[in-house]
């Protein structure tokens, strides 16, 4: 295109040129997506319609009967709501502890390298690994928790975390933000490392302290990045299968029952799977709906 | 209006401020012993035999310290089941890198038609509980004939991690100024161009975070390798675990040497690695 | 000039990765897709491996079948893929022997065995079935998921061949759980489990105290253990069928078999709200409320040796458990179980037997696992060349005499006639002796009801020991699930 062509024309070319190189940029990622996400997801809306034990070559195609049970189905609605609160639990607490962390190594600056690191561990184990310890940490006898009540109390005392109804919930969502804290924490030091270290120059030539500048600049700027981290943080606890499948199976008597146990046991255990890929599906629509909510919110809250 | 809150402050700052460091140390500490506690029961119980485990209490020192586990894990393939590990995770990280720095760029900063579409779609697939794809892959994996095969966790590795990770990089990209591409657009570069000399560095911090989150994530993975993996000789570290475990009982000694050695070379790499991603952050720093 | 290198660089994998991409497409021909299978797993011989531990027979002896009534087998070559839970040993060497031995005398069919982890070893039969790689054999606790594989097409009935061929003597109970609808299923392999209270010697001398032989004595021994601040029973309920044992039991104890196979079919006033029911879980709370369960018993995990624990620290005396806790005890410290772990049968409900309920059912399992063949060809019918083979080797390879020797030696006893006579271990005799005596043994309720129901019993158990629901209550919602179940 030559200097020749009209402004139309060159925006018009841009535009095309915009689409082509978008286009080069994401096809690998789109193809993977498309192949190994989108694909099995079609695939379990598709098994959703059938009557189907998972294993058999027969399977009756019901229409909606399975969704009409899933929207009736009490223990679904369970499910959903223990997965709500390890959600609220888990935004209220992995983030604002990992906000702290990161603050305090970013005003310490490298001589608190060593708790960076120490912090950080936890994040390196895998969930049946942290289930395997805790669920031993946490027993009744001779566990961490209950040794330390017997020495406190002086006398054989028991707490039970992990074997009665309400404790259990909260004790699932302490271990997660055991697990999950320091991923924040790293995220959040990534975000104070993209701040701009002039506005940090300027601050303080202006006269502010380093705690000063942090409270009143540095946190305003990492709006963005906090909203990134609820959002993961509220997709994970959502989906949330393996440290609680390890650690609870979703006992004692389905109190830490969530969507993803719900379903694997329905799939894998009771030979329920066109059932099971339903509430897979519901599992699905209710995450994205609610990310989706959560994102408009917080844009409307940002912008006043 | 900010300028004299600022000043305020100023003045009873020293006072404060010590009172806010004492706090925040007390609470570091806190945070610290609730951190290393359970890896102090891990390593002292890999220590000890099941029976004296079960016999002593948490609270005892391995009497007496018992090496024996360890041997057992080493000398039943531990370092064949790590390597597979190093090679997996080491492939499927970099092509996640690529490819979702790839993806991120096109969306953070370019104008056109699909971009909030695409963008949409992307990041709700984070929403897709991974078990649900098991069975799905896996008939995939077996008609390309990549069953059994080391090769077949690659592909589910990566796609996995992509949603994520476009989302924050897009996340991360969008706080780039505007200006900086400009500027390079103006000294002639085209967007490729653009992308490596400009982008992609900047987007370091927020790279090194996505290698972190993701290593650790596909280094401890169960659920593929367990159901694409069938012979000891293809298997990955997290299926060591079960191979020392028995029909009914299970040894946990041996299962916390087996926990604490694939934990190791975790550990050691984001010594390393956060050491180099602390200066990067630095170097910026100087310069910026 | 490096950035240029780099972008040369990633570009290369980029388009690497997107024929990668394009090529895990399903363009495979359908006609390959199997075969390309097959060709994987044949490589992953890992009984060839392990061919050592076995004992090979005399090569000159001739094979180990001759002279026997068996199909013939066949001459071309042949792979079978088994797949079984064995991951350690002794289990590891004992099967692998078998398929040694096997492999000795055909050389021309090739085992591939696999040992799958337990933990998710149902998980990746559901996946290996639905995506049409099952194994040709494969092993599973019998019950209701047996006859889930069954009526999906994945498990060939041998009623016929059983019926024709010769096969050791499996113990009638062995048999019946091996058996579905009329139909043989399965060849019993991994041995007898039975279920009784294993106590701690030392205490109970220490204390004067002599074994229970009805609910009331047991019952006395628990008040004089608490006096003595000893917890009476150890059991780790997190796992759930933990519990079950002992509601089992009384139920049992209470009505023989009688009302449970009512509430299983729910016909004729059949239901888990029945007497027995209700006696049983009144019974159980009545304990919980007592004391006679550790603290916590919600919590501790069974899977991770809780309740032993609470053996080897001397605060709990009694463990109601399956025989196999022998072999895990003495693996852990032979020298204090020796001294210290004896065992005792469920005691008797006197007033049921005053009314003529029988005391002897026994909680257990008569074949442990069962080995099932799934042996079709693609257009669904039975493959007969390789269910001969596997039938042969499942019957005269597992099962054989040393095979059969190593279990024993290992502290499991086979499913076979006779093999209760020549036990060492004198916990293990009684266990077993008590197996033999029994007029009927009831397999574990968690593996035989329904899977649907399975998990609501377990949840049951959890709110049982946990005082949150009444016995009428569970009662219901056990009648519940299991209506649901038999309307599908």
């Amino acid at each position: 295109m030559g200097k020749g062509s009209s402004n139309i024309g060159l925006a018009k070319a841009k535009a095309k040129s915009t689409a082509q190189a978008a286009t080069v940029f994401l096809l690998p990622a789109l193809i993977l997506i498309a192949v190994f996400i989108v694909y099995p997801v079609i695939d379990t809306f598709l098994i959703s319609g059938f009557k189907w034990n998972g294993i058999s070559a027969d399977r009756i195609y019901i229409g909606l009967d399975n969704w009409n049970s899933l929207i009736h189905d009490e223990m679904f609605w369970k499910s959903f709501t223990h997965n709500l609160i390890v959600m609220v639990f888990s935004i209220l607490l992995q983030i604002p502890i990992g906000m702290l962390l990161a603050t305090f190594l970013d005003a310490g600056g490298r001589k608190f390298n060593i708790f960076k690191i120490i912090w950080f561990l936890p994040y390196l184990m895998s969930s049946v690994a942290i289930a395997f310890l805790f669920v031993y940490a946490l027993a009744t006898n001779g566990g961490l928790v209950s040794s330390l009540a017997t020495i406190i109390q002086g006398k054989r005392t028991t707490v039970d975390l992990l074997g009665t109804a309400p404790n259990a919930l909260y004790t699932v969502i302490g271990v997660m933000a055991w697990q999950f804290t320091p991923f924040y924490m790293v995220y959040f030091i990534a975000g104070y490392g993209n701040i701009d270290t002039t506005i940090y120059e300027a601050a303080i030539i202006d006269g502010a302290t380093r705690g000063q500048y942090i409270r009143h600049i540095a946190i305003p700027l990492l709006g963005p990045i906090f909203k990134t981290a609820c959002t993961m943080s509220l997709i994970g606890s959502l989906k949330y299968f393996d440290m609680i499948w390890n650690m609870t199976q979703g006992g004692p008597a389905g109190t830490t029952e969530l969507m993803a146990t719900y379903m694997y046991k329905l799939s894998f255990q009771q030979f329920n799977m066109g059932y099971g890929s339903t509430v897979a599906a519901g599992m699905f629509i209710l995450i994205t709906a609610i990310a989706l909510l959560f994102n408009r919110v917080f844009k409307v809250t940002e912008d006043y | 209006m900010r300028e004299k809150t600022i000043q305020d402050d100023y003045r009873a700052s020293k006072i404060k401020s010590r009172i806010a460091w004492t706090i925040a140390i007390i609470f570091a500490v806190v945070w610290l012993v609730l951190t290393l506690t359970p890896f102090f029961f891990m390593i002292m119980n890999s220590f000890r035999k099941q029976f004296d485990m079960l016999q002593q209490g948490v609270f005892h020192l391995p009497d007496p310290w018992y090496f024996q586990n360890y041997v057992e894990v080493v000398t039943h393939g531990f370092f064949g089941y790590f390597l597979r590990s190093v090679i997996v995770v080491a492939i499927s990280l970099v092509l996640m890198l690529v490819i979702s720095a790839f993806a991120a760029y096109p969306l953070a900063r370019m104008k056109f038609k699909l971009n909030v579409f695409i963008y949409a779609t992307i990041v709700a697939m984070m929403s897709v509980p991974m078990h649900v794809t098991l069975i799905p892959i896996f008939k995939l994996t077996t008609a390309v004939g990549l069953y059994d095969k080391l090769w077949s966790l690659i592909g589910p590795y990566v796609a996995f991690a992509l949603p994520m990770s476009v989302f924050i990089l897009t996340a991360f990209m969008k706080t780039i100024p505007k200006e900086i591409e400009e500027s390079a657009e103006i000294d002639g570069c085209n967007r490729f161009q653009n992308f490596f000399k400009m982008i992609l560095p900047l987007s370091k911090s927020g790279l090194s975070t996505l290698a972190i989150y993701n290593g650790v994530s596909m280094w401890n993975e169960f659920a593929f390798a367990n159901t694409f993996l069938l012979s000891p000789e293809n298997k990955t570290l997290p299926l060591a675990l079960g191979q020392f475990k028995g029909e009914h009982s299970l040894n946990i000694p041996i299962n916390m040497a087996v926990l604490t050695l694939s934990v190791l070379p975790m550990i050691i790499l984001f010594i390393v690695f956060q050491d180099k991603l602390v200066k990067g952050m630095m170097a910026g720093a100087v310069k910026g | 000039m490096r950035n240029k290198i780099m972008a040369v660089l990633f570009a290369s994998v980029l388009s690497v990765t997107t024929l990668a991409g394009c090529g895990s497409q399903p363009t495979a021909p359908a006609g390959g897709a199997s075969d390309t299978g097959a060709a994987q797993t044949a490589q992953t011989d890992t009984a060839k491996a392990d061919a050592t531990t076995a004992d090979a027979p005399a090569a000159s002896a001739g094979k180990q079948t001759d002279g026997k009534n068996l199909p013939e087998l066949t001459t071309e070559p042949m792979t079978i893929t088994l797949w079984d839970i064995s991951t350690e040993d002794p289990n590891k060497s004992i099967s692998e022997g078998a398929v040694a031995r096997f492999m000795a005398d055909y050389p021309n069919i090739t085992i591939n065995q696999v040992h799958q982890q337990n933990d998710n070893y149902k998980q990746q039969l559901v996946v290996a079935m639905s995506s049409g790689q099952c194994p040709n054999i494969y092993c599973h606790w019998g019950g209701g998921p047996m006859a889930e594989y069954y009526k999906s097409g994945f498990a060939n009935d041998i009623t016929d061949m059983y019926a024709k061929y010769d096969h050791p003597e499996f113990v009638d109970a062995a048999v019946a759980q091996s058996t579905y609808d009329g139909k043989m299923l399965a060849i019993p392999f991994s041995g007898l489990t039975g279920c009784d209270i294993f106590y701690n010697k030392t205490i109970f001398a220490q204390l004067g105290i002599e074994v229970p032989t009805t609910i009331d004595e047991l019952e006395a021994v628990c008040e004089k253990l608490k006096e003595n601040g000893i917890i009476p029973f150890s059991l780790a309920n997190a796992s759930k069928w933990t519990g079950s044992m002992y509601y089992m039991y009384l139920v049992a104890r209470h009505s023989g078999n009688a009302e449970f196979d009512a509430a299983y079919t729910q016909e004729n006033g059949g239901s888990f709200t029945s007497p027995a029911f209700i006696y049983a879980g009144t019974k159980i709370q009545d304990w919980v409320k007592k004391g006679y369960f550790p603290d916590g018993v919600n919590s501790l995990s069974a899977d991770d040796n809780q309740d032993r624990a609470l053996l080897y620290d001397g605060s709990a005396a009694m463990m109601l458990h399956g025989s196999w806790q022998v072999g895990g005890i003495k693996a852990d410290n032979e020298e204090w179980y020796n001294e210290n772990i004896g065992v005792f049968r469920f005691p008797e409900d006197t007033e049921a037997k005053a009314a003529g309920v029988p005391q002897n059912v026994e909680i257990g399992t008569a074949i442990g696992m069962g080995l099932t063949f799934n042996c079709f060809k693609e257009d669904g019918s039975v493959d007969q060349d390789m269910l001969d083979a596997c039938y042969v080797l499942a019957t005269q390879y597992f099962n054989d005499d040393t095979y059969n020797a190593a279990q024993v030696a290992a502290g499991t006893v086979p499913s076979i006639k006779g093999f209760n006579e020549n036990i060492e271990d004198p916990n293990n005799k009684y266990i077993i002796d008590e197996f033999f005596k029994a007029s009927n043994v009831q397999l574990w309720y968690d593996q035989y009801l329904p899977a649907s129901v399975t998990e609501v019993h377990k949840n049951c158990m959890t709110e049982l020991f946990g005082l949150e629901k009444t016995p009428e209550e569970i009662g219901q919602e056990q009648d519940a699930a299991m209506q649901k179940a038999l309307a599908e």
